[in-house]
């Protein structure tokens, strides 16, 4: 029997900053507001941007396109770096005012959020359209003039993030089962959240080529023939407006990585990149009360390849120096040294740090995490890299703070302060 | 354009027993003055156990990024924009 189109009334609001860096940057300087700024990872002109304001999105300044790029589409453009700190801060306060309406936020990421208002139907006395219109005004006085939000009202998360997408900036949509096929006919495969090309291609191969045909198809196609696993059925749900992605997935790693800005094999250059890695990961790992087991180490290389290696050890690592040891092993274990433009250090198998194994031979160990211990105070008194390994000296602007494209797991740190 | 300056600099502010704000009202900079006209975004960065005021400011002119460290009470002007093209 085919499963009906949710009719309930829809309860879950997402929200989406327009343009967040950039917005954010914008509110801070007045004299930016109505012109084309881009925030890029750098601001040389191999720089990636990572976020156009919405009127240099105007002139074609796209998501990924170097400042170089960026440029030559228009030749005014702002190009400032981000300030993490500064963009945290919006953060913070957004969510602050999100939780007024309901105790169920989710931040999915630093410039959007879902508020559930599942079961609050009978407090609420008002639509949800009302309460979406005063959280915008709300933005809009209380953090900054210029902050506006794209936002979006649905039935379950997947079609308050459609709905949030279809007008852009300072939307207000709603997606009910009464306009969902009219939504669906306006959009491409590529427009639904989660479908890349290569999804779209495969769609595509099982004779879908739009949001309605993908509604209309039967569950056995997207189960047993398009998707070949319980993805099919997932999207099932998902696309009739039933709920399948409220789920809080535990943390399993820590990891950093980063993008050299410029492109070396020296191996000493490599070890203090990796030694900074180390410190920012083991710092997290251990205000999380957390030892790992398991060190991954990945390479991308300048001429394209990509290099990846996970080891496993019998003791934990804790300390900045386990970490970087056991990192540095693995690192060694490349076939072939090459000239390298991306390193990523993760750790796994992760482990409650009190329960860890007390050595019974190894002394050095100890002290080593005493050492430790004594330096993460300091840090935590004085500020991150007051007190740092000899290896990492002259290292202050690399490996700069950054914010996580899409990542939720690392907003944890920013809410214990 | 952007200019980054990092310079200790005068501030004279105000400071609202109500709201229990402190808002910069004139800043005293190579030898001028400027009036702010508009606190444009304020947040705090901590620095260890130290928080450090960050408050954009503009005078309608040029915008200014002050700190505000409040362990040494000093205040900082980091940078500068006016808005025309890099």
């Amino acid at each position: 029997m085919e499963l009906q189109i949710n009719k309930n009334n829809p309860t879950i609001m997402h929200i989406d900053l327009n343009s967040c860096f950039a917005t954010v940057e914008q509110q801070a300087n007045m004299h930016l507001r109505g012109k084309p700024v881009v925030v890029a990872a750098y601001a040389t002109p191999s720089g990636c941007v990572v976020s156009p304001s919405i009127e240099a999105k105007q002139y074609g300044i796209r998501v990924g396109m170097t400042v170089r790029d960026a440029r030559l589409l228009c030749k005014n453009v702002m190009v400032r770096t981000p300030d993490p700190p500064l963009v945290r801060d919006v953060h913070i306060k957004f969510k602050k005012i999100f939780k007024d309406y309901s105790p169920n936020v989710y931040p999915r990421s630093i410039d959007e959020a879902v508020i559930d208002f599942t079961g609050m139907e009978s407090y609420l006395n008002r639509s949800l359209v009302e309460i979406g219109k005063e959280i915008k005004q709300r933005l809009r006085s209380e953090i900054g003039e210029w902050i506006s939000c794209s936002l979006g009202i649905g039935s379950n998360r997947f079609l308050a993030k459609t709905a949030a997408s279809l007008k852009k900036p300072d939307g207000l949509e709603i997606i009910t089962d009464k306009n969902l096929r009219d939504v669906y006919k306006r959009l491409t495969l590529i427009d639904l959240c989660g479908i890349n090309k290569r999804f779209e291609a495969r769609l595509n191969a099982n004779g879908i080529f739009t949001p309605l045909e993908f509604l209309d198809a039967p569950l056995s196609l997207l189960k047993n023939q398009v998707f070949q696993s319980i993805v099919g059925y997932y999207w099932y749900l998902r696309l009739r407006g039933w709920e399948i992605d409220d789920v809080i997935f535990a943390r399993k790693s820590f990891g950093q990585d980063y993008a050299l800005g410029k492109a070396t094999k020296d191996p000493h250059e490599l070890a203090q990149i990796m030694m900074k890695l180390c410190e920012k990961m083991g710092r997290r790992l251990r205000k999380a009360g957390k030892a790992a087991l398991g060190i991954h180490v990945a390479c991308l290389y300048y001429d394209g390849t990509f290099w990846h290696r996970g080891r496993k050890f019998q003791t934990e690592m804790l300390t900045v120096f386990e970490l970087y040891r056991k990192a540095l092993y693995v690192f060694n274990q490349q076939p072939e040294k090459k000239v390298i433009v991306k390193i990523s250090i993760s750790c796994y198998d992760l482990i409650p740090s009190k329960k860890s194994q007390a050595s019974l031979f190894d002394f050095p160990e100890v002290k080593e995490r005493k050492v430790s211990t004594a330096l993460d105070a300091i840090n935590d008194k004085y500020g991150e890299y007051v007190i740092t390994p000899g290896l990492m000296l002259g290292m202050k602007d690399l490996v700069i703070d950054r914010i996580a494209f899409g990542g939720v797991k690392e907003l944890e740190n920013l809410y214990e302060n | 354009m952007l200019e980054i300056i990092n310079e200790k600099i005068s501030v004279i502010t105000k400071y609202d027993r109500m709201k229990g704000t402190v808002i910069p009202l004139k800043l005293h900079w190579q030898g001028k003055e400027f009036f702010i006209k508009k606190l444009s975004y304020y947040h705090r960065v901590r620095l260890g156990r130290n928080i450090q005021h960050i408050f954009h400011v503009t005078d309608d002119n040029m915008d200014f990024r002050l700190r505000l460290d409040s362990e040494t009470l000093h205040w900082t002007l980091e940078e500068i924009t006016d808005g025309t093209p890099d």
